[in-house]
């Protein structure tokens, strides 16, 4: 008995209204990031059925082949087979004209040297738009190298086999059908890279960037919203704004402050990730050249771009804080007034890992997506890799707006009576103690 | 009572009100003045308006309705110089517990001067009225509550400011803690500095202070010496008159 009601009591301290509260946020959040991610995996299974070639040899075996990807053998499925004309070896322009993300070419000859006896050679494009997981699934003309494999293999079969003894150089051509010379779009630029080779690449680079984020504008304004909450809660705030000191230095030194502590984060984690990620040996130099020909590498511009989106995220980040911090009752509500900060960078922390958030459908979920402000910061490297500089300025102005209303409403918040009137559950009223009327209130005298 | 008291006002408050919205009034029209030397006492129950009044004062919260002149200087207009001339102590303050007492105590000093032979003399100063001795080299989160309101206490006293607005300076003190206190700030206040308390504590009241301010409902009742008020309402102690005025 004596256990349970001790058990009761304590269940009663720690499910207050807030814990409620962060886990309904938990589960929304949760469940909203997963149907984002089902959406993008059902566009993702679609597309794996469509299947674009460019048939260049044109003759009946290669007709065949493209059949048999309409109809693989064994499957129950049927693919969308789409036949387009590419005219010269400027990959990236024919893509975009043709308006298509990646395409197997099966070049002039290419039966001759089926027949020949020759391992026969055809290219695959692929146009990367982003280094996310989900949008770099097997699309269905990667699918299409498999079947071109498979259809020359069997033609060989059927050909050589029938006849009855097999050359050396006939089992080697079994063994060996097909080469494919695979080509990596991206922008305006191309590279003989299978474009998976890109995205295992840049898995690296391209995880830890988000890391730094997230956890920079977790801890800083985690800092923040303990510094002013502690200070509120013992009341040394009351101490510093009564001295002769003005407010907005005191609001200014918290900021610069936690900023400092930051930075100074962000600098030891950029080079460790950094001593981490050369740590790991890329195997072929040449790879480094070309992402580098390919525009995927970041340059010390690219950085300084980064670095003021990732600067400015922070500061509305410690804006918030500030707020949430005056907001604080005790120490308890004041680390879970962080939640709101934990979800707005988790939230696109989780998706830019995983899905190519410009291509969010619906379109009302991808703005929703845009509206948090940490967003534009977790896109920004490939913002910048993909040349989507329309998008990184667009969410750099949006940011700065913010910035500017986020710092207004906390400067705002520091500078008049709300610093010491607000707080969460505050708006009822006090009925004055023993001896008060409902008319008269202290709601500092507490 | 003080001996230290003379006829120049330190503090002229002036209707001084507060509305948090309308029609609802934290304190209404609330005049009283504080000599120099003296030491005021506003006391009332939970919510009567004392905090928010001091509050006011401090400059920490805006009036809406009246002013209060500090050593000269208005509240409204010129907070920034009233800053300069009170320190004020809130009620169950505390400090940096990361900080040992001497860092607060310049750190602090460093806020009320930016000159060095001044800042040491204030910290000199404030180690002495503490009279925490070695102890002040510690952390203050290893000082017990005595200590932390002793050092609070000293560091509201440093630089010697017209006017020292200490809000329950003894609340949750031990006895020997409490007169302590008590015995310094009598002795701060004939040595010429003015204070204006708030507390609960009706003895205390009676012990320190040289003249009493009622406060309930967000009205100032009464003003005067502990014995005027005893005899204008016929009772023997401050508590009595206490009881009389907030439920007459």
């Amino acid at each position: 008995m004596k256990f349970v009601n001790l058990y009761k009591k304590e269940l009663r301290e720690m499910i207050t209204p807030t814990t409620i509260l962060i886990l309904v946020l938990m589960y929304v959040g949760m469940t909203m990031m997963g149907s984002f991610m089902g959406d993008a995996v059902d566009k993702t299974i679609k597309d794996s059925s469509k299947i674009v070639i460019c048939d260049q040899d044109n003759t009946e075996f290669t007709k065949s082949v493209i059949e048999l990807m309409k109809k693989p053998a064994g499957g129950d499925s049927e693919n969308e087979v789409k036949l387009v004309d590419i005219q010269s070896e400027d990959y990236a322009s024919e893509l975009d004209r043709l308006d298509i993300s990646d395409v197997v070419i099966i070049p002039k000859g290419f039966t001759d040297e089926v027949e020949q006896g020759k391992t026969a050679g055809f290219i695959y494009v692929d146009k990367l738009t982003s280094l996310s997981t989900m949008a770099n699934m097997s699309t269905g003309s990667s699918m299409a190298k498999n079947l071109i494999e498979i259809s020359v293999t069997s033609a060989l079969y059927g050909k050589k086999v029938a006849a009855g003894q097999l050359t050396t150089d006939e089992i080697k051509q079994l063994e060996v059908p097909v080469e494919i010379t695979e080509k990596t779009v991206v922008s305006k630029n191309t590279e003989d890279i299978a474009s998976q080779m890109v995205v295992s690449l840049k898995t690296m680079e391209n995880m830890f960037l988000p890391i730094i984020v997230f956890l920079l504008i977790v801890y800083s304004s985690q800092m923040v919203l303990g510094a002013v909450s502690t200070e509120k809660i013992d009341k040394t705030l009351e101490t510093l704004l009564s001295a002769p000191v003005s407010r907005m230095a005191v609001l200014s030194s918290k900021m610069l402050a936690a900023g400092t502590v930051a930075a100074l984060y962000a600098v030891v984690m950029m080079f460790s990730m950094g001593n981490l990620r050369n740590a790991v040996p890329t195997g072929d130099n040449n790879y480094e050249e070309q992402l580098k020909a390919l525009g995927l590498t970041l340059s010390g511009a690219d950085y300084i771009f980064i670095g003021m989106q990732m600067f400015v995220s922070i500061l509305i980040a410690l804006a918030v804080a500030l707020v949430l911090g005056v907001l604080a009752k005790d120490a308890k509500s004041g680390q879970s007034l962080l939640l709101p900060i934990q979800m707005m960078s988790m939230v696109p922390y989780m998706l830019s890992m995983f899905v190519d958030i410009r291509t969010l459908d619906p379109l009302p979920i991808r703005f929703l997506i845009y509206a948090i402000p940490f967003t534009h910061t977790f896109m920004s490297s490939e913002n910048l890799m993909f040349g989507h500089w329309g998008l990184y300025w667009a969410g750099l102005a949006y940011q700065l707006v913010l910035l500017v209303v986020c710092m207004g409403f906390a400067i705002h918040v520091f500078t008049s009576d709300k610093i010491f009137t607000l707080s969460l559950g505050n708006g009822k009223k006090k009925k004055g103690g023993l001896f008060g009327k409902k008319n008269v209130i202290d709601e500092s005298d507490q | 009572m003080s001996t230290g008291i003379n006829s120049e006002k330190v503090l002229e408050v002036k209707g001084l009100s507060k509305q948090y919205k309308k029609g609802v009034y934290a304190s209404q029209g609330v005049t009283f003045d504080v000599h120099k030397g003296e030491i005021f006492a506003l006391i009332g129950p939970n919510g009567a308006g004392k905090t928010t009044t001091i509050r006011m004062i401090s400059t920490l919260l805006k009036a809406t309705e009246g002013d209060a002149i500090v050593d000269g200087h208005s509240i409204l207009t010129e907070p920034d110089k009233v800053r300069k001339a009170i320190t004020y102590l809130p009620d169950e303050a505390g400090a940096y517990k990361s900080m040992t007492g001497i860092a607060y105590l310049e750190f602090m000093a460093g806020i009320y001067s930016d000159n060095k032979e001044q800042i040491k003399e204030y910290v000199q100063r404030a180690s002495e009225i503490s009279e925490l001795g070695e102890r002040l080299k510690d952390k203050i989160g290893t000082y017990s509550r005595g200590m932390i309101r002793k050092l609070l206490l000293a560091r509201a006293m440093m630089p010697k400011p017209a006017l020292a607005i200490l809000d329950e300076p003894t609340s949750g003190l031990d006895i020997i803690n409490a007169l302590d206190i008590r015995r310094m700030i009598k002795k701060l206040a004939a040595q010429g500095m003015s204070f204006l308390l708030s507390s609960h504590n009706m003895l205390e009241i009676e012990f320190v202070s040289d003249r009493v301010g009622i406060i309930a409902k967000g009205h100032l009742l009464e003003v005067g010496t502990a014995e005027e008020l005893k005899e204008k309402y016929q009772t023997k102690n401050l508590e009595e008159v206490f009881e009389k005025v907030v439920t007459r």
